[in-house]
């Protein structure tokens, strides 16, 4: 089975109407006629066979609907025939009547956008009053993926005015700011281009790239810009001021930048190749930036006139008055047991909040309700018996290669043979082949039964029974008891609640036999043996459609699919109907010599979040051992190691419990946003600590450290989260989900993390400041 | 003397109504001519046919059976029973066809499992025959007076013919082009298109033998142009001019076939 878009009419009172099935008609001939569409398997009440009796003791195949009905009272004829269909009823038409769908398989699902929009614009062709939808996982995924396209070019513009406007705000003068705008855009620039060079697709996870970068990239410039206002008035020159700034600020720049890049880096660990490339790109566009700032940024600094800069340290001095950091500084040590005791509290309320975090996705609700895939998916679900697919896939595991190289080895040693006839069944023996292929050997044999004398028939023709024998038994899926197993699964399903509607080989083999017969409901049964099976599928592909047999089964009869149709694509919702399969399996064994497996875009989601899950978590644990490696390596000590791990760790699982008590799903955007919030929200902590160490240096006492600490320092951390959480902010505009949940997520680390910085650092700080500052004080 | 004067006569008349009917009716005789060299050789007829079924992911499935046909009258009614030997577990499935011009086919199924003789429904012959890319039609041969024939080109080796539907709503095409071999009179290529003009289906001759004395078919294939996939059909032990009595040509040969008329090997 291929993937599928599903286009739904809706009639308020029913589509069996001329109107309705006109237009119906229209829509799938022209879906058929698109490029990237199967048109051989595309199912609508406009395409599909009509198998009936005609009169009593006749069977017929005609088309449901080759031409659209002339009147009304034909459309009901249409109705009463698909509603005595299993495989039609409400999979191509509602079970209410109400809704007709159009299944349109497409090449690559990449397509499916474009497609979507061109069946789109045919149906605005349309003068009917009818509510026309389009939904599908590739359609969502795809059209996720053009929408994306288009936030790309609105947010990370948006992104780029937000943190000019906030620059501005902060150091009023654009050509001062300019040196942070120029260093970031570069640095976008450059990362983007290098992704598209290197030969890799722009895709959801890269589109992102850019809005990452962004605001992270500015973040060492307003550090050195920071400093700088603050120090020029000392120094009186850029050079000297630059030096002195840098001196300072290089190893927690580099510091910050390598573990926020490492944060990235770890993405990589990810099994999920869009993820790999989305964290190694911004990783690496990270430490660029890192390199521009330290040397753009000084150079542009000092070429500028000394007047601007005068002007530019009056204008920011003014509001270094304002003393609320000193006060953050001063309640912090003051009601340092009251603080840590708070938040142990909140780590206690993280704590249970995370046990309630509830993994799920589902492509769909990456669009906000209003969005017209979402209604669609919503609308065609109520009426139909779903419109997500998942197929489970039967094989049988008996290979009857051995026993057939046998026969023809027993054959060989027959006397009678002609040399000719030992040839032919020679080559046979010498062929490297995957598959046994009967048909291949059975052809063979037939043209040497037909060529040689009398004298050999009576070995060749024993070998061909005891081929045709092999052959027959190795087709499984003509096995009534397997197809009977198969149909209990389909009923017991069905009783689950979870399964809108399944079909499987078995209901084809019922339908047709029961048309063979008399067509009632008594007959819808199953054969006594295989050969009937045979026989009735022999049947069903004298259709118009005789194709249609392989979406069921392969031709060589030994892999059969069984489709649940679905009423929701949530990964929880197909987990559930794993599980429910999983436990029919455990009570009724499979079949001896039968495997089954899943396979379907809905399933296929189910896996790629465990293992995004799984990755994330991994990702997650090897980013904070590096990290707290890196830590204790950059302080030489690893009590500073273990405090700067402090803030982060809170802000995680402050985030992640929120996520959990707020109820909002664990999905693909968030996982993402795991262990690269380690790498950002531990900057803060670095430098913090880093200049809490030089300057206690310098004061040699934690009191005085803390005043200081709480100007400049504390001032440039401050902003930097202000800037890079609304920075973020543009993303909640977007109609997408995963932008604003991105959005919101980063905005938040940034503004608690900078909060549990310069709050819990200093308490934790002055409650142990003589285990912690052992060695300034010795 | 006379018949010189009736071509005079309707020459000077189609030179009156246009070149249209003229170009009509040489074309129609083309047609007819053929489809008695393809569907009507002989008085009776037996042959082994063999079709390897290729869908477009290059799976393959066999079939194997054995026709019978009798002729009541050179183009016109026609006896025909096919009886199936492969795959082994369609074995002995049997179709009965009486094929008629002025009226709808009879056929009949006999599945031999399921121990059922069934009637097929007069309707649709333009469906698959078991699961090949040959429909039914394609078997029994189209009614020539189901389209209209005209000639689109001619050589010294070939006609080339187009025909169209009379009635388009019952057929998946839109027309047809059929190549007709000079030889033996015998249609070697047909092409047809849908509604865009696409070509989407192909039938093509790949092998003629003389069979007592009648050219015949013995291996054409037909291909899905748009989804890929195609079916081969070969006939060997072709013999005209058996004597087949009526009296297998019933509902009794279903359950029981005439095994001496199936013996191919002599």
């Amino acid at each position: 089975m291929h993937d599928m878009i599903v286009v739904g009419v809706v009639n308020e009172n029913t589509v069996y109407n001329q109107k309705t099935l006109t237009d119906l008609h229209t829509i799938s001939n022209y879906a058929e006629s698109l490029e990237g569409v199967i048109s051989d398997d595309l199912m609508s009440l406009a395409n599909v066979d009509n198998i009936t009796q005609k009169q009593p003791g006749t069977i017929r195949f005609e088309w449901m609907m080759k031409q659209p009905p002339e009147n009304d009272a034909e459309a009901r004829y249409i109705q009463q025939q698909v509603e005595d269909l299993p495989l039609l009823y409400n999979t191509i038409v509602s079970g209410d009547g109400k809704a007709a769908a159009i299944y349109v398989p497409i090449e690559s699902k990449d397509e499916s956008y474009a497609l979507a929009e061109q069946l789109r614009s045919k149906i605005s062709t349309l003068d009917g009053s009818d509510e026309w939808h389009i939904t599908g996982l590739p359609v969502a995924e795809d059209q996720f993926g053009y929408e994306m396209f288009v936030q790309m070019g609105i947010s990370a513009p948006l992104a780029a005015a937000v943190i000019f406007a906030l620059l501005w705000f902060f150091f009023r003068n654009v050509r001062f700011i300019s040196a942070a705008m120029i260093a970031a855009m570069s640095t976008v620039l450059i990362t983007m281009g290098a992704l598209i060079a290197l030969g890799f697709t722009v895709h959801i996870m890269s589109s992102m790239i850019a809005i990452f970068l962004m605001p992270i990239a500015v973040v060492d410039s307003v550090h050195i810009m920071s400093e700088f206002s603050d120090r020029y008035r000392e120094k009186g020159n850029a050079k000297d001021t630059i030096k002195d700034v840098l001196g300072h600020l290089f190893t927690p720049m580099l510091f910050t930048s390598v573990t926020s890049t490492i944060g990235f880096y770890s993405l990589m660990l990810t099994p999920i190749p869009p993820v790999q490339v989305f964290g190694a790109f911004v990783g690496s566009g990270i430490l660029l930036a890192f390199l521009i700032t330290v040397i753009f940024v000084p150079a542009y600094l000092c070429a500028l006139k000394p007047s601007t800069l005068e002007s530019f340290v009056q204008m920011t001095h003014e509001e270094h008055k304002d003393s609320w950091l000193q006060k953050i500084g001063t309640l912090a040590a003051r009601h340092a047991k009251l603080w840590i005791a708070f938040f142990l509290a909140v780590l206690t309320f993280a704590w249970f909040g995370i046990q309630q975090i509830n993994i799920n996705d589902n492509p769909v609700r990456w669009f906000k309700p209003d969005h017209e895939v979402r209604i669609a998916d919503e609308v065609l679900n109520d009426h139909f018996a779903g419109t997500y697919n998942a197929y489970l896939v039967f094989e049988s595991t008996l290979d009857a290669t051995e026993k057939a190289r046998a026969a023809v080895r027993d054959a060989l040693n027959n006397d009678a043979l002609s040399a000719e006839s030992r040839d032919a069944l020679s080559a046979l023996l010498e062929q490297e082949q995957e598959q046994m292929n009967f048909n291949q050997w059975i052809i063979a044999i037939d043209d040497l039964l037909f060529s040689v004398g009398s004298d050999q028939l009576e070995p060749l023709k024993g070998l061909m029974t005891k081929l045709e024998q092999l052959n027959s038994a190795s087709k499984a899926f003509q096995s009534p008891e397997l197809l009977a197993y198969m149909s209990e699964m389909q009923a017991y399903l069905q009783t689950t609640g979870l399964v809108g509607k399944s079909n499987s080989l078995s209901d084809v083999v019922k339908t047709v036999n029961r048309e063979l017969r008399s067509g009632e409901k008594k007959d819808y049964k199953l054969p006594d043996n295989a050969n009937g099976v045979a026989q009735i599928l022999l049947q069903y592909q004298s259709s118009h459609r005789p194709q249609d047999l392989w979406h069921f089964v392969t031709p060589d009869y030994k892999r059969s699919l069984m489709w649940l149709q679905l009423t929701s694509g949530d990964n929880q919702h197909v987990t559930k109907v794993v599980n429910a399969v999983d436990s029919y399996i455990q009570d009724n064994p499979l079949p001896a010599n039968i495997k089954m497996d899943w396979a379907g875009k809905a399933y296929l989601n189910v896996v790629w979040q465990e293992a995004m899950v799984e990755g994330m978590l991994d990702s997650l644990i090897s980013a904070f051992v590096v990290v707290f490696i890196m830590m204790v390596l950059l302080f030489r000590s690893v009590v500073f190691g273990v405090l700067a791990m402090l803030p982060l760790s809170l802000t995680i699982a402050f985030i992640y419990g929120l996520i959990g008590w707020v109820g909002k799903d664990y999905d693909m955007p968030i996982a993402v946003l795991s262990s690269l919030t380690l790498g950002l929200s531990v900057d803060f902590a670095i430098h913090f600590i880093e200049r809490a160490r030089a300057t206690f240096k310098q004061t040699g006492n934690w009191k005085d450290t803390l005043v200081v600490m709480f100007d400049e320092p504390a001032r440039a951390i401050s902003r930097n989260a202000i800037v890079i959480a609304i920075g973020f902010t543009p993303l909640l505009l977007a109609p997408l989900v995963p932008y604003i949940t991105v959005g919101v997520f980063l905005a938040s680390i940034m503004a608690i993390s900078a909060i549990v910085t310069l709050i819990m650092l200093p308490a934790v700080m002055t409650l142990f400041s003589r285990l912690i500052f052992r060695g300034g004080q010795s | 003397m006379k018949t010189l004067l009736l071509t005079t006569l309707s020459a000077a008349v189609l030179f009156v109504s246009g070149q249209a009917i003229g170009a009509e009716k040489s074309a129609r005789d083309i047609v007819e001519q053929a489809e008695l060299n393809a569907y009507y050789s002989g008085d009776d007829g037996r042959s082994a046919a063999r079709m390897i079924i290729t869908d477009n992911q290059g799976r393959e499935q066999i079939r194997q059976f054995t026709i019978l046909r009798k002729d009541q009258e050179d183009g016109g009614v026609q006896d025909m029973m096919v009886f199936f030997s492969r795959p082994a577990d369609v074995r002995d499935t049997v179709f009965r066809v009486v094929k008629r011009i002025n009226d709808d086919d009879d056929r009949w199924l006999y599945l031999p499992d399921l121990d059922l003789v069934k009637r097929i429904s007069a309707g649709d012959k333009r469906t698959s025959f078991v699961g090949s890319h040959f429909f039914y039609e394609d078997v029994s041969g189209r009614n020539t007076a189901l389209d209209s024939y005209e000639i689109l080109s001619e050589d010294d080796e070939k006609y080339v013919l187009k025909g169209t539907p009379k009635d388009p709503g019952n057929v998946e095409f839109s027309y047809y082009e059929v190549v007709i071999d000079k030889e033996h009179m015998l249609p070697i290529e047909s092409t047809f298109y849908n509604d865009s003009g696409e070509a989407y289906r192909k039938m093509e001759v790949l092998k003629i033998e003389t069979v007592q004395g009648y050219p015949t078919v013995t291996h054409s294939r037909i291909s899905d142009l748009e989804n890929g996939g195609k079916t081969e059909m070969q006939f060997r032990f072709m013999k005209y001019n058996l004597g087949l009595p009526d009296s297998i040509f019933s509902e009794r040969s279903l359950r029981n076939p005439p095994a001496e008329w199936l013996q191919l090997r002599d």
